[in-house]
């Protein structure tokens, strides 16, 4: 068969594809659709293989690599697959890497204690960690006559601080997480210095007498925010441990593999995080909540996340 | 075979065919990077102009503002059909998974979850370094999602043989020497006729004991034949006015 035979006797079938792909998606019909794609694909390979003219191959090419685009195109990740996503591949996937987390959680609250413990023993230490001018800010947000706990005066409303506490937040937890990549490097820097720095302004604080102002307020959206930053530090780890120790696998195919996993935890703790947001916003700042108030809702919210990523899985 | 000399990645469906991709160099996504850097520079100003007098609350929505721009923008546009940001758009690429697959919504994300990395140390570095480094171009960002950025495919040129007397060739030819002499001679009416000739000549012994200055007709010949042409065609009706 000479290419000018190949390709009359098929002009029809790759036409009618054609004037398929131009169509609206929900128009074609898939049987047709499948039984051209395949019979493309068929010529497509035997145009390769028998040096048909390449204007041919590349009209065929490009037709069949449209439709293919088309044939295995994702369009489910609908609500059904994000709240599947959330509810049950986020605390699977957190529930599977116990151990990172487990690791990032001492990374986080080992510092924060120790020098929570040693600012509140020797004060003039938080000088050393953090500079002069914060302290002075920590003194405005918890000291009295705080209109709005935990914050600097005229810091704004509470939308204010939902936007500001957003990005900060997800910085603060993105960064531990992608820094991961640097061999486990980042995570490691970024949760000890973020527990560092807890414990420094909580010591300094409770040092202070502020505490009564400073444990209700943070009580609450800690639950989400500190457990969030802890699981994307435990994901950063992974990825870092992907790089060191590939195992099996490629270097490369370690680390895709290590993200695809890890995409679930990021993306869960990412809506954590926006929870924390408006928590801190506008309940944790609140100050006409009486702190026992406030200490009820914490421990509400603790045991929460707590059953959230305990509970038993479910069996599929 | 010689490796090829071009970028194209080939990429494999599960029917067994291969995709041809053409992954997008630095030049051309640092382009497209400072489209979309402009359009968000836009969308920021003017947000900013309207909550002016929103006040504090104004500021709150400003600052989520800034953070949607700077994560959310590339997730969502990567997320359309299109698969592309506005810059990347108009620079005619498009973003897929490696595997030639339209792009999935877990890798949208990481790829640009890790922009972050790929930023270090500074502008970009790390991934300009890798981009420049690999002859897919692909950063960090886009190794960790499987993800490729490539140009749209293009409609295919017109064209058609140049007008020559069908001959058989005089010896055996391969599949790819078959492919690459029709390639030619489609190409070879948009080619000067020196060129032509030039790039022909590669080609003589092809043609069998041609007379030299008559290698690019033969040439053409040959495409014709090997295309299923036997005899010369009938010429063309002029068209009218010519």
């Amino acid at each position: 068969m000479t290419p000018l035979e190949f390709e009359a006797s098929h002009a029809a079938a790759w036409t009618e594809l054609e004037a398929m792909l131009h169509r609206p998606e929900r128009e074609l019909e898939p049987e047709r659709f499948l039984a051209l794609y395949r019979g493309s694909c068929e010529q497509l390979a035997l145009a390769q293989a028998r040096g048909v003219p390449e204007h041919v191959v590349e009209r065929l090419a490009r037709l069949t690599a449209n439709a293919h685009q088309i044939i295995y195109r994702r369009a489910d990740f609908g609500f059904a697959r994000l709240a599947e996503a959330l509810l049950q591949r986020f605390p699977a996937m957190v529930r599977g890497h116990w151990r990172y987390v487990a690791i990032a959680a001492l990374l986080l609250v080992g510092p924060a204690l120790s020098v929570g413990v040693a600012v509140y023993r020797q004060p003039e230490l938080i000088y050393s960690l953090v500079s002069a001018d914060t302290v002075a800010q920590f003194e405005q947000m918890y000291g009295p006559g705080a209109e709005a706990i935990g914050r600097v005066r005229n810091a704004g409303t509470d939308w204010q601080m939902f936007g500001f506490y957003i990005q900060n937040n997800i910085s603060i937890a993105f960064q531990c997480y992608v820094m991961g990549i640097v061999f486990g490097v980042g995570s490691v820097f970024f949760l000890c210095f973020n527990g560092l720095q807890i414990g420094a302004v909580a010591g300094f604080v409770a040092e202070r007498g502020y505490g009564g102002a400073f444990f209700p307020f943070v009580a609450t959206h800690s639950a989400f925010e500190l457990t969030a930053i802890v699981f994307c530090g435990g994901a950063g780890l992974r990825l870092g441990a992907s790089v060191l120790s590939p195992g099996r696998l490629p270097r490369v195919a370690a680390l895709q593999a290590a993200a695809r996993d890890t995409s679930f935890i990021v993306f869960g703790a990412a809506v954590m995080l926006v929870i924390a947001a408006l928590l801190e916003a506008f309940w944790s700042s609140a100050a006409w909540v009486a702190p026992r108030a406030k200490y009820v809702c914490a421990a509400f919210c603790w045991l929460l996340v707590l059953l959230f990523f305990l509970r038993r899985p479910r069996a599929d | 075979m010689n490796p090829p000399i071009d970028t194209i990645v080939t990429a494999e469906t599960p029917e067994g065919i291969s995709i041809a991709l053409r992954p997008a160099g630095f030049p051309v996504r640092c382009t497209a990077f400072l489209i979309d850097a402009l359009i968000r520079i836009m969308i920021f100003g003017a947000v900013a102009q309207l909550l002016r007098s929103a006040g504090q609350f104004g500021m709150g929505l400003l600052l989520i503002t800034a953070f949607a721009i700077s994560w959310l923008y590339p997730i969502l546009f990567e997320l359309t059909p299109a698969a592309a940001t506005p810059g990347k758009r108009t620079m005619g690429l498009t973003v897929m998974m490696a595997n030639g697959l339209p792009i999935t919504p877990a890798g949208c994300l990481i790829r640009n979850l890790l922009r972050a990395v790929d930023a270090l140390p500074l502008f970009y570095g790390f991934g300009v370094v890798s981009m420049l480094l690999r002859a897919d171009a692909r950063r960090l960002g886009d190794l960790a999602a499987g993800t490729t950025v490539v140009y749209r495919a293009a409609s295919p040129r017109p064209g058609s043989f140049a007008a020559a007397e069908p001959v058989a060739p005089p010896l055996p030819l391969t599949a790819r020497q078959r492919a690459a002499i029709t390639a030619f001679a489609w190409r070879a009416q948009r080619l000067t006729p020196e060129r032509a000739e030039e790039i022909a000549t590669l080609a003589a012994a092809a043609c069998g004991a041609a007379p030299a200055r008559d290698v690019r007709l033969r040439l053409v010949g040959i495409a014709r034949w090997l295309h299923g042409q036997r005899a010369m065609p009938p010429a063309p009706i002029a068209s009218p006015g010519a």
